[in-house]
């Protein structure tokens, strides 16, 4: 196999030659690296939360229906029910009544959400998440770890309702902490309490969720209920998350547009530096070439020298944004990723990366680095051999 | 015997076809045989970097037939005259020409990486060369870092790293006081012994007076005469 | 839908090629109109310089359309989690009608860059430059395949719609989730089977006497199936060997193997069928070269190697693509 030791031969070469110019090769790694960090972490950050919601999503209904009015969202009547009852394939309508409860001592907004546990198609798993009590009953409530802590571990919790008066409710139950991604900051209770807390009339709900027997029917279903409930909005689970995929994509794919700015500028530095070549450099391609290495094999050494310097900024670019993301939660970019109102605040980033990932960050960055050292390594490859007589 | 450097009616003219056009050499007849050491003498611009070029398979002639080590090389591409360079000629240089970062034993092998000679067997024939011109405890040394004697040696370990039947030298001798020059040429001898055509050029006494040299040969613009 | 980081990766990565391709053509219109190995003067010097570059810029090409080819594919999955109606690859590339033929545009390029690599070696092997022409007319023939490459590829993504939704009562909704889609009509599984392993069976024991000796007659026979089994093949993973491996008997899809919920097995089945299929066929167009070029060793040489290589990824394209299908059936499945 004498090409492939010529391989290993011009990757030892192009190693030592990288290290004995390690100003040069360094500063080149360090801005390549930079770049890298901000696409990866950028690409990171989007990924994480549409996954994040994703896995909140297989919580949700299958299809949920919401009443519109002037293109705003307003509580749904209850008795919307009943004229759903002839749509075959329906197994189960559950009214929700859910908003958000501020709490103004710790100027953090809790999620209340009100709905019958026997009523859920997942009751049961609801019932094992529960760490410490049980399901509650009329006025008690159960309580994720985060609201718990902020509303100071009392047995008897008071909130105030819309008009300030108080309304008392007994604890009864805390959710398990592996739950935390959807149950952190929630108060969990009957939907007639949470009515009662936001003072909504009893024949309104916030929405009504609609559990299907067939997941193939869902599209179908959702369209006969369009078409019997007019002024209503109705979303599917699929629709839903396609939304945060489109919304988030977008985000990312406009935040790469703009570090594309941040590359060409780095790829213009690259060019820069690799056909500024030094009167010591031009002499060493001179003996190179006249002790017998043809141009294709200073192209070669040059080749290398790229990919090496282009996977090693890499893997330290890669790598920093993923301690970015998984332990400093994004902490440059998550004001202009988050904003979506049904994320959960507290969301820890556990960014999961997969091969594609990988090569999409690889492929915006290695790529025009590579692509722009071709010419300039050309150049200096064609250099003379007759050049080292003088 | 055919001889080993044929030329016949080489010319060689620079930036051909244009206003800075420059022949360097014209006409050139020169028949090296196998085994022979020549001297090649002429002031500088009379085309002996030229010719040696031309001997060495850098670039091929304008012009007429060079044959080297059985090789024709006339209007040969350059990535052909490379392959037949690194297996017939071993150059030697005025000023060495060697890498000062890198170690002696990596100069020494650098024209082996891109045969493809794995590293174990580029250590070892190094190690042989270094011993036999006795530079062998410098083997991990940066070539910055030894004196111009064992520089010399390195770089004529170089030359003959791959074995090569021609060794040129151009101004060998220059920048060496008067002992290292004579032991370049003693080292000259017995490579010539062993049986390598080897071509100098100088204008060093010491050299073209040297009793190992067969043959003088003058160059002036361009052109051959018996000095 | 530019505005997605993998259409801004895809563009850029065309973009890339055609910037490269394009230099390397602007040296193929100078070496067809000025090339005269007779002269020394200072153009033929450098036009002998730039023919290093030319062919250096199809190498990089070549990596990157392979890079490329990969990106589109997984680009075409990413982008079901957006459109409506698309379960996966094949939903999101079926999804306009450039989506199939920008990935086959970009397979045919692969090909044809690898096939001018082969023909660059052959070439450079020889003092007279033999096939010096041929091969710079060829590289500006590659052009207009790039150009539709890119142009399919553009219009694909400008085409996707990603599917929103929208503050409006009214719902939109998708063609309906039973679009997961499949690219084809399914094959009788059992004949499939039976002529898949026969044709491979085939190949390898015309490999068996051609690495021996390269009879012309056999060297196309050779390449001739290569090609129909490069076909089949796709045929079979995309109908039968997919439900395998994804142990889903209705899901037949021949990019799904690309995910790492199945082991990234499909880089292992393409990356051994489309060099193997590459080298068996180019091993046979290599008999083209004229006897006249005074190349015949160099092919001879390339086309041993060439014969090698596709039979022994042949061996390993047959036995990842066969390992699912093997396990379900001696595992007690029905058979």
């Amino acid at each position: 196999m004498n090409g492939l030791s010529r391989q290993l031969n011009v990757i030892d070469y192009s190693l030592s030659s990288l290290w004995r110019r390690r100003f040069k090769s360094i500063s080149v790694m360090v801005v390549f690296a930079a770049v890298i960090f901000l696409l990866a972490s950028f690409q990171m950050t989007t990924k994480a939360l549409t996954q994040a919601a994703s896995r909140l999503l297989v919580m949700a209904p299958e299809i949920t229906i919401q009443k519109m009015r002037a293109g705003r969202q307003e509580p749904i009547p209850v008795a919307y029910q009943k004229q759903l009852a002839g749509i075959f394939g329906i197994r189960r309508i559950t009214p929700r009544v859910w908003g958000y409860y501020f709490n103004e001592t710790h100027a953090a907004n809790l999620t209340v959400i009100g709905v019958d546990p026997r009523l859920m198609p997942l009751g049961e798993k609801l019932a094992s998440a529960i760490d410490t009590g049980r399901l509650p009953g009329d006025h008690e409530v159960v309580l994720g770890q985060g609201a718990e802590e902020l509303l100071g571990g009392n047995r008897i919790i008071s909130l105030f309702r819309p008009d300030l008066s108080l309304k008392p409710l007994t604890v009864v139950g805390r959710f398990r902490p592996a739950t935390d991604l959807l149950t952190y900051d929630t108060l969990f209770l009957p939907p007639d309490d949470a009515r009662d807390l936001f003072l909504l009339p009893p024949e309104l709900a916030t929405d009504l969720c609609v559990t299907v027997a067939n997941p193939s029917e869902v599209d179908t279903i959702a369209k006969k209920i369009a078409a019997l409930l007019p002024g209503t909005r109705v979303l599917t689970r699929g629709q839903i998350e396609k939304t945060y995929h489109a919304v988030f994509g977008w985000r990312s794919g406009f935040a790469s547009v703009c570090l594309l700015t941040a590359l060409t500028s780095f790829i213009i530095f690259a060019w820069d530096k690799a056909s500024g070549l030094t009167p010591e450099e031009r002499r060493e391609i001179g003996i190179l070439k006249i002790v017998g290495w043809q141009t294709a094999d200073v192209i070669l050494l040059r080749f290398w020298e790229g990919v090496i310097v282009a996977l090693l900024s890499f893997v330290a670019g890669y790598t920093l944004a993923y301690v970015h993301v998984a332990f400093f939660d994004a902490g440059l970019f998550r004001p202009i990723m988050l904003g979506w109102s049904v994320l959960h605040p507290r969301l820890r980033l556990s960014p999961g990366v997969e091969l594609s990932d990988v090569l999409l960050v690889l492929c915006l960055t290695v790529v025009p680095y590579l692509a722009a050292t071709v010419v300039p390594a050309w150049r200096a490859a064609i250099i003379r051999a007759d050049s080292a007589l003088n | 015997m055919t001889a080993l450097i044929e030329l016949a009616n080489v010319d060689k003219t620079y930036n051909q076809g244009q206003v800075n056009e420059v022949k360097a050499l014209k006409g050139i007849n020169l028949e090296i045989e196998a085994g022979s050491v020549v001297c090649l003498q002429g002031s500088s611009g009379s085309g002996k970097s030229t010719l040696l070029s031309i001997i060495g398979c850098v670039f091929p002639p304008t012009s007429g037939r060079a044959a080297i080590a059985g090789k024709q090389l006339s209007r040969l591409p350059d990535r052909f005259l490379t392959l037949h360079r690194r297996a017939s000629i071993g150059f030697i240089f005025q000023r060495f020409n060697l890498l000062p970062e890198l170690t002696v034993q990596d100069n020494i092998t650098l024209p082996l990486m891109p045969l493809g000679v794995g590293p174990r067997e580029r250590k070892e024939r190094a190690a042989r060369l270094m011993e036999r011109l006795g530079i062998g405890h410098r083997a991990g040394f940066p070539a910055r870092q030894i004196s111009g004697g064992e520089l010399q040696r390195v770089a004529i370990a170089r030359a003959l790293i791959n074995d090569p039947p021609i060794i040129l030298a151009d101004e060998p001798t220059a920048h060496l006081d008067h002992a290292l020059s004579l032991t370049f040429m003693e080292i000259m001898r017995e490579l010539h012994r062993d049986g390598k055509t080897i071509i100098l050029t100088s204008h060093d006494q010491l050299i073209t007076g040297h009793p190992a040299v067969e043959r003088l040969i003058g160059l002036s613009d361009g052109m051959l005469h018996v000095p | 839908m530019f505005l997605n980081p993998w259409s801004v990766a895809l563009c850029l990565l065309s973009l890339v090629v055609l910037i490269l391709l394009g230099i390397a053509s602007r040296t193929a219109v100078k070496v067809l109109r000025h090339w005269n190995p007779a002269s020394d003067s200072n153009r033929q010097i450098s036009l002998e310089n730039e023919t290093w570059l030319s062919s250096t810029l199809v190498q990089y090409a070549l990596g990157f359309q392979l890079f490329s080819l990969v990106l589109f594919v997984l680009a075409a999955d990413n982008f079901s989690h957006v459109i409506s109606g698309a379960m996966c690859a094949v939903g999101s590339l079926t999804a306009n009608r450039y989506g199939m033929p920008a990935l086959w545009l970009k397979l045919a390029g692969a090909f044809l860059y690898g096939l001018w690599l082969v023909v660059h070696h052959f070439d450079i092997s020889s003092e007279r430059y033999p096939l010096l022409k041929f091969k710079y007319a060829a590289l500006l023939g590659l052009m207009p395949l790039l150009g539709a490459d890119i142009a399919c590829q553009t219009l694909y993504l400008a085409g996707l719609k990603p599917d929103i939704i929208t503050s409006c009562c009214a719902v939109v909704f998708g063609e309906g989730e039973g679009k997961g889609g499949n690219l084809m009509a399914s094959l009788p599984e059992n004949r499939t089977l039976a002529l898949f392993y026969g044709l491979a069976a085939v190949l390898a024991v015309l490999g068996h006497f051609l690495f021996r000796r390269r009879r012309p007659s056999l060297m196309w026979l050779s390449g001739g199936l290569w090609a129909v089994f490069v076909g089949l093949s796709l045929a079979a993973i995309t109908s039968v060997f997919s439900s395998y491996v994804y142990a889903m008997p209705y899901h037949h899809c021949p990019f799904c193997l690309l995910k790492p919920e199945y082991g990234y097995i499909g880089f292992l089945i393409y990356g051994a069928l489309l060099p193997a299929g590459f080298f068996g066929i180019s091993a046979a167009l290599a008999s083209l070269v004229p006897a006249a070029s005074g190349l015949s060793a160099v092919v001879d040489r390339f086309q041993r190697r060439a014969v090698l290589i596709s039979c022994l990824l042949l061996v390993v394209f047959v036995i990842s693509v066969s390992y699912h299908l093997v396990l379900y059936r001696l595992s007690g499945g029905e058979g």
